[in-house]
């Protein structure tokens, strides 16, 4: 971004007290008290004097240059998805804040919390088309969960604790904060004074459940004789996953996850049958139709696990726990909702469920698998022709043991990626699912690397989607943090094609890509990388990226006219799963 | 379609008015009228917004999604019959020298308007009502010509023993009453 030209300065008084410190300043001391030690960042004009305040906190604030503002907000989104804490990034006015929307929509849709700060053109030039002025306030409002404009210094400290209260609260979500020129520069007017908040008179989301909506969820789930738990990305959000174990277990009932709720319990533990879903697994889908109650839980009955809502479980009564209440109701009508976080919900249910066997109904489940095997497993790991995604997702799955953070783009590599890791520990799928955003794999897995430093974190990306944010390779050089990226390339937007294959009368339009040499890129960017193209040199291939200290591209040209199955064509209803 | 009175009880904050009806747009909801003014409680606005829908339960599920704008204290739902409520209109009549008189008796006694402003060639009416009676008078006063008529948006009290903002804010937690 360019520099945007000094603009008028809001005069200080000389008779300022020497305690009393700058706008930018307090916004540093305001990150310090919410522990925040990681920024995904950008400078420019509008925002260089909180960078100047910046230079003061280097040793306590660690500051990441992406290369583009998308890459910050997406980094952000990773680091909050691994570490469970809220997500900071930063830009200038204008051009810098409309860059980091697309991350700031993809946190809202997938509960992310973050805090994205944006630098504004001086109060005095708003609404003047003064340069690079733009109304972000207005640009982010639908996507924001809350959004404040920021003109006085002296507003800093209460501001940013709501923002960060928000971000945090009941369903997290993005938070911008808009700080114009003058406020940054000027001097607070009373000494600095930071008081974190726990309420907000207009927002008190209910964590605890209401114990007569506990008692009636309890009630129908023991009575019911074929129940179905879906897990949820909320059980994760809520670090619920060991209540959720114990429920599992007392209750003894199945449970499939939501693409994002992948993870929240182990694929090893006996009850878990799969995920659902457009390209979640056979059992898992169809069963839908078969339980008498279905508990959700921290979910949100997206039309991706659907299909067609009004046909999806339509026997079942359900019992549906989340946090948000605006979520009850609005796709499928819930006989028992219990508004609540996932953990205090499930706390409060652990005792009134009465211990069970569902042996039987459970083998039902497993009675599908054989049915899908035999037509998807089969097929992806027979072994011929060019390599297939799936045989790259299962072998890291191996030499990981299930125990890598995987961060994954958007298309056939993200469901392949889901349906072939054996997720053994939770926060293990990072994926931007709601918004589907292409490009989020490098920069969140950087961003997840950050936030969880201790975990190996491998990132599945496709050829078009690498390409999107590729830029952000710099940052990751820069840092020196080790990001495991693996190129699944098959040079056609994968999943474009495969539904102009089976929907619109294989009419390839738009979808086959000539690509740069990807290794050649990466070692530009100085990091190291090589190409993989045939089945032998595979397992060694991937022992190089695991085992390389720093950084690592691993590019596997892969089947190019691959589909990914099983598959509910959209907006059709579950039953018409297809098998291939 | 059926008319749903919809009362936000909102912080007094810059942009809320457009993050409010951004939740209308985005479900093509066309607002009929709109009318925001400070309540009895100092600091606390009050929007009384007006829609026309088909499905109560689409109505329930605008309702709660207003609900999550953090600056929103509380929403609560109405049908007609839960609700006092009322509209103004001015209109302002031509009254050239050839013309007909006004007939002011009936416009006084049937209509309940009356004359606010006059001046050698017109004259303003003000007439307070629901939509329908102020319709009723639009096409009373029609043949007269009107030179220039406005309605305002509907403002409303409900039917309840307490005053609305009595809920404010704790008590009422996330429900609204529709």
């Amino acid at each position: 971004m360019a520099i945007a030209e000094e603009l008028l300065e809001k005069e200080v008084s000389t008779q300022t007290p020497e305690t009393f410190i700058t706008g930018s300043k307090a916004l540093m001391e305001c990150l310090l008290a919410e522990s925040v030690d990681t920024i995904f960042g950008y400078p420019g004009g509008a925002i260089m004097p909180v960078y100047d305040a910046l230079y003061d906190y280097m040793d306590r604030i660690n500051h990441i240059l992406v290369r583009h503002e998308q890459g910050a907000s997406h980094a952000a989104e990773g680091y909050a998805r691994s570490s469970g804490r809220v997500g900071v990034c930063m830009a200038t006015s204008g051009p810098g804040a409309t860059n980091l929307v697309t991350g700031i929509a993809d946190a809202i849709i997938d509960c992310t919390p973050m805090v994205a700060i944006t630098g504004q053109v001086a109060s005095n030039l708003l609404g003047t088309d003064a340069f690079q002025e733009t109304d972000v306030i207005g640009i982010t409002a639908p996507v924001c969960k809350w959004n404040y404009q920021i003109t006085r210094a002296d507003e800093i400290p209460e501001i940013m604790a709501k923002a960060f209260y928000i971000a945090m609260a009941g369903k997290p979500g993005p938070v911008l904060i808009d700080i114009t020129k003058d406020a940054q520069i000027g001097m607070m007017t009373k000494p600095f004074e930071y008081k974190k908040i726990d309420k907000l008179p207009g927002y008190h989301p209910r964590i605890k459940p209401k114990a007569e909506q506990v008692q009636k969820a309890a009630e129908l789930i023991n009575s019911a004789k074929k129940p179905y738990i879906l897990v949820g990305h909320g059980v994760l959000i809520s670090e619920a996953m060991e209540e959720f174990r114990a429920l599992v277990e007392k209750a003894d009932i199945p449970v499939a996850s939501t693409l994002l709720g992948l993870s929240a319990i182990s694929i090893e533990h006996p009850n878990y049958m799969g995920w659902l879903g457009m390209h979640g697994m056979y059992a898992p889908n169809v069963m839908t139709d078969q339980c008498d109650v279905l508990i959700a839980i921290g979910m949100r009955f997206d039309d991706r696990v659907t299909g067609d809502a009004t046909l999806f479980a339509k026997q079942a009564k359900i019992v549906h726990i989340e946090v948000d209440p605006a979520e009850i109701d609005k796709i499928k009508k819930a006989e028992a909702p219990v508004v609540g976080d996932a953990k205090e919900a499930l706390k409060m249910l652990l005792p009134l469920i009465e211990k069970r066997d569902f042996t039987a109904w459970k083998k039902e489940f497993r009675d599908l698998e054989p049915a899908e095997h035999a037509a998807v497993n089969e097929r992806d790991f027979a072994g011929e022709g060019k390599i297939k995604m799936a045989e790259v997702v299962r072998m890291v799955s191996d030499k990981t043991k299930g125990e890598a953070c995987v961060v994954v783009d958007v298309g056939q590599h993200q469901m392949i990626s889901a349906r072939y890791y054996d997720f053994k520990k939770p926060h293990s799928y990072i994926a931007s699912g709601g918004l589907g955003t292409m490009g989020f794999a490098i920069p969140a897995a950087f961003g997840a690397k950050m936030g969880a430093p201790e975990r190996e974190v491998v990132a599945f990306i496709g050829d078009g989607c690498f390409q999107m944010t590729i830029q952000e390779l710099g940052t990751i050089a820069q840092s020196g943090v080790a990001v495991k990226m693996i190129i699944l390339n098959n040079n056609f937007l994968g999943m474009v094609r495969q539904w102009q294959q089976l929907f619109f009368d294989r009419r390839y339009s738009f979808v086959e890509l000539q690509n740069p040499d990807f290794i050649t890129i990466s070692k530009g960017f100085g990091i190291p990388g090589h190409t993989c193209d045939d089945r032998a040199s595979l397992s060694e291939s991937i022992d190089t990226l695991l085992n390389s200290e720093g950084s690592y591209v691993l590019e596997v040209i892969v089947e190019k006219e691959e589909n990914v199955f099983p598959m509910v064509p959209a907006g059709r209803s579950v039953s018409e799963i297809r098998l291939k | 379609m059926k008319t749903y009175t919809i009362c936000v009880f909102t912080e007094n904050s810059i942009g809320l008015l457009n993050k409010i009806t951004i939740i209308f747009t985005r479900r093509r909801l066309n607002i009929e009228s709109l009318t925001v003014s400070e309540t009895e409680r100092k600091g606390v606005s009050r929007f009384t917004i007006v829609i026309k829908h088909e499905q109560r339960e689409a109505v329930e599920k605008l309702v709660r999604q207003i609900r999550k704008v953090v600056e929103v204290l509380a929403v609560f739902g109405y049908l007609n019959d839960d609700i006092v409520y009322n509209e103004i209109a001015l209109f302002k009549l031509p009254t050239p020298l050839d013309s007909k008189p006004l007939d002011m008796e009936t416009i006084n006694r049937e209509h309940k308007a009356y004359i606010v402003y006059w001046d050698l060639d017109y004259v303003v009416l003000q007439k307070t009502g629901t939509e329908e009676e102020i319709f009723e008078f639009f096409k009373y006063v029609k043949p007269h010509g009107i030179l220039e008529f406005v309605r305002s948006g509907r403002v409303a009290v409900s039917k309840t023993p307490k005053g609305l903002v009595e809920y404010l804010p704790d008590e009422v937690e996330w429900e609204y009453y529709l």
